[in-house]
């Protein structure tokens, strides 16, 4: 059986071929050294190093965050395009290490049984997650906002598993699906022509959240929900990245995303019980420096910008052979969804 | 007729699941580079058999205001046009009866269709009577005072056409469903890749004329020998019996010992397996004997009045009495007044004399047990009979199919609702795993009941009249027994 490292180092290999990446990436090379320690033993940049720190959290009180603060580091995870100011048009909170992860999972994103298998059963969960959002609010079903024709836009849709099941609610006008990586794009399309419910209300686009136009008049062409599921842990630059998501949000509407917190429950969960030991999570997919917190989230929408309010949130845990459950308070320890209203003008 | 109506009705309706731009596209491009081939029609669902669990699952699709926009299609080889207007007189009952549970019920009035069953011929029953025929070791579910089952119905006892006649009414009342009466599936295959789409996964269903539909989601409510199955690719796993069910609408001599307000169910345990009687409104009883297939064939055989003294012999003489009865050619009316002379037994404890059998009703099928692998593929859910067949000695048949039918269509309702392609195989994988193993468990002791009961000598059956005997003194035990019978137990799963 091939392993994962194994194909990742091939795809980058293609990749790098096609021109879409210059070199395997440093944080591929560092997932593959922990697999065959010996062999690329030297690859010690400071970069590297910095970055393999916090697997072993001093302590499973301390709450590391105070340092890099969600709010405070804006500019902590800006990586390779840090030379570049988030004014300059060709600024990007896409990591292409990211991105060439995620391509080389393209082919299995659909396989039930493949690696992703884990983000189809967490799919229900998010509608559940936004209706309840939704439904939170007094008269968000009467007139001023609508309970049917709603307007989604998916921010880095993957393979289109939210995207296609957003386009089949009979309460959704259109979709609007944008990821960064053409692989995984090119599969979202091929099985989106698997159903012929999906035609005329989704539609993809290989790009990245910088380079979509933003709405000239939010009220007008906002979405109504702009989801952001399971991406923030990836991308280089969160709090650049939500700023510029957030402008797409029509008001009244909600900004909702999913990720995990950095905890030492989460270290030990997602990257060495779900990566390493049950292999139930593609190893390599989680940077666990790259988790943010929800009381993060809270401030950064709550007090350094305005215009937001009626932050949600919903803590869930999978269980192998169980499924995804809803867990109150786990939000603080592992996954959990979050939801953020901006107001109505 | 039937079809050709209701197609015409539905090709006026716009597809509500493909909106109308697309569809028109869909029409469109094809059929200009295959003039010649019909294009197929799209459904959500497309279920292949028109029996109780077929148009229970297409009802409960309908009735539920999530799952009501989906296009739905049945296929059904009888004539509807029959089946809607089946109508008995009064004193006259079809021969295939089933013991419909509580919950079974409680289904078909929560998708509207109990108020269309023809209620004044329904027997609802409140006592079963279960005895081994070699020891006569019994158990009794009766009413005692202070049990849990007091005054309650275990099961209702009613005709399989009363119940699709009833459940079809409720789909024309419902109306969106198309209906292909009288159709023969020809084929089933894959569909093919066109420029804008991709339906390789898809199941096209090809009826005979040259209709094709293609489904999201292919239903295979298609019986024992399910094409639906077939195509899927899923094993069946099971044996055949060496028994066979023989059937018949019987008179009895009154209206059952308790009178009308507490009927009785009886089943004795032959070792050629079990027979049962179970009461239909007035004095009639549905006869379920499971006898191999010789004594079957020649029960078919006798006339009225030796089949009336074949039955009666076969609730109360010894089973040696009975065995030498069925080596006779005639004479079967004399030789039971003679053995019942030197036979104990209480008259109360078993049936009231069969005097009367309605003519055409003595038929016979073959008993078998199957097991479908799994009960999903892609794009494919199988339900009733289609994916398990039963022994009938527990009246379980046609309950387990509606528990399929429910949990079908909650899956569908949970599918829609959260946006999932209700064909996927993903979107199907609760109603595999919340059916397979509680129907595998009743499959199971069905199963091994009957074996138990076919052995005629040695400890075994000292062990297991020992264990009816027990049971019957355990009350609560018993409780237990009755609960899980009238299908409201405890939940395993």
């Amino acid at each position: 059986m091939e392993t994962h490292a194994g194909r990742h180092l091939r795809t980058v290999r293609r990749v790098a071929q096609k021109g879409c990446l210059i070199k395997p990436s440093k944080r591929i090379s560092r997932r593959f050294t922990s697999i065959h320690a010996g062999a690329v033993a030297d690859n010690h940049s400071s970069s590297t190093r910095h970055r393999l720190t916090p697997v072993t959290p001093a302590s499973p009180f301390s709450r590391i965050p105070t340092l890099r603060s969600f709010t405070s580091t804006t500019n902590f995870h800006v990586a390779k395009t840090s030379g570049l100011s988030s004014a300059d048009p060709a600024f990007t909170t896409v990591s292409p290490d990211e991105v060439a992860h995620f391509n080389a999972l393209a082919s299995s994103w659909w396989d039930p049984q493949g690696p992703s298998r884990i983000l189809h059963l967490m799919n229900p969960l998010r509608h559940d997650f936004i209706r309840q959002c939704r439904a939170s609010v007094p008269g968000a079903s009467s007139g001023s906002y609508p309970s049917t024709g709603l307007r989604y836009l998916d921010i880095g849709c993957g393979g289109g598993i939210f995207a296609e099941s957003a386009a089949r609610l009979a309460s959704t006008s259109f979709v609007t699906a944008i990821d960064p990586s053409p692989e995984v794009l090119n599969v979202a399309k091929a099985h989106a022509r698997r159903d012929p419910a999906l035609a005329c209300k989704l539609r993809y686009q290989n790009t990245s959240i910088e380079a979509l136009p933003q709405p000239a008049n939010p009220q007008q062409d906002g979405y109504d929900i702009v989801s952001v599921f399971e991406v923030v842990e990836h991308v280089a630059n969160p709090a650049t990245f939500l700023d510029r998501v957030a402008q797409f949000v029509r008001p009244g509407g909600w900004l909702v995303l999913s990720t995990i917190a950095r905890s030492w429950t989460s270290w030990l969960t997602t990257n060495v019980i779900a990566e390493d030991l049950l292999r139930i999570v593609p190893r390599g997919t989680h940077d666990w420096n790259k988790y943010i917190n929800e009381d993060e989230l809270r401030r950064h929408f709550l007090q350094s910008k305005a215009g937001w309010a009626e932050p949600r949130v919903m803590g869930v845990i999978y269980i192998p052979g169980f499924g995804w459950k809803e867990v109150s308070g786990s939000e603080t320890i592992g996954n959990y969804f979050f939801a953020v209203r901006r107001l109505p003008e | 007729m039937d079809a050709l109506k209701l197609t015409t009705r539905r090709v006026r309706l716009s597809p509500l699941n493909i909106c109308r731009s697309c569809n028109r596209k869909l029409k469109q491009s094809p059929a200009k580079s295959y003039a010649t081939t019909s294009q197929p029609d799209f459904y959500d669902v497309v279920c292949i058999g028109g029996g109780p669990a077929g148009l229970s699952l297409l009802a409960a699709l309908k009735a539920n205001p999530i799952t009501a926009n989906l296009r739905v299609a049945l296929v059904e080889a009888q004539d509807l046009g029959k089946l809607r207007s089946w109508q008995l007189s009064a004193d006259r009952f079809s021969n295939r009866c089933s013991s419909l549970t509580p919950p079974s019920a409680d289904f078909l009035d929560k998708i509207g269709a109990w108020s269309h069953i023809q209620r004044d011929r329904v027997q609802p029953y409140h006592e079963m009577q279960v005895w081994d025929g070699v020891s006569d070791a019994r158990i009794e579910f009766d009413r005692t005072p202070g049990s849990a089952t007091n005054g309650r119905t275990i099961a209702y006892m009613i005709e399989n056409l009363n119940i699709t006649s009833g459940l079809l009414k409720r789909i024309d009342e419902l109306s969106g469903i198309t209906t292909f009466g009288g159709a023969r599936v020809e084929n089933i295959t894959l569909g093919t890749e066109t420029e804008e789409l991709d339906f390789r996964e898809w199941p096209i269903v090809h009826l005979d004329g040259g209709k094709q539909l293609a489904a999201r989601l292919l239903v295979g409510a298609d019986g024992a020998n399910s094409p639906v199955r077939t195509f899927a690719g899923i094993d069946s796993k099971g044996w055949d019996y060496g028994r066979h069910g023989v059937v018949a609408t019987l008179e009895l001599e009154g209206n059952g010992w308790a009178g009308d307000d507490m009927k009785i169910a009886y089943q004795r345990f032959l070792p050629t397996g079990p027979i049962a009687m179970l009461p239909l409104p007035g004095n009639r009883s549905t006869l379920v004997w499971s006898t191999t297939p010789q004594h079957a064939a020649s029960l078919k055989n006798l006339s009225a009045k030796d089949f009336i003294a074949l039955v009666n012999a076969a609730f109360r003489l010894s089973s040696v009495d009975l065995q030498f009865m069925h080596t006779m050619s005639s004479g079967y009316e004399g030789e039971l007044a003679w053995r019942l002379q030197h036979t104990r037994f209480n008259a109360q404890a078993v049936p009231q004399n069969v005097v009367g059998v309605q003519e055409g009703t003595v038929a016979s099928f073959p008993l078998r047990m199957r097991h479908a692998d799994t009960y999903i593929g892609e794009r494919v859910a199988l339900v009733g009979d289609a994916a398990h067949t039963v022994h009938p000695l527990a009246g379980q048949g046609l309950n387990q199919g509606q528990g399929d039918v429910e949990s079908l269509a909650k899956t569908i309702d949970y599918a829609v609702s959260h946006g999932q392609d209700i064909g996927a195989r993903m979107s199907l994988e609760s109603y595999t795993s919340e059916r397979y193993v509680a129907n595998h468990i009743m499959l199971g002791v069905v199963d091994k009941l009957h074996k138990l009961y076919s052995i005629e000598s040695g400890p075994l059956i000292l062990l297991r009249s020992w264990g009816l005997s027990a049971v019957n003194a355990m009350r609560p035990l018993k409780g237990f027994f009755m609960q899980q019978a009238a299908g409201n137990g405890t939940k395993l799963f």
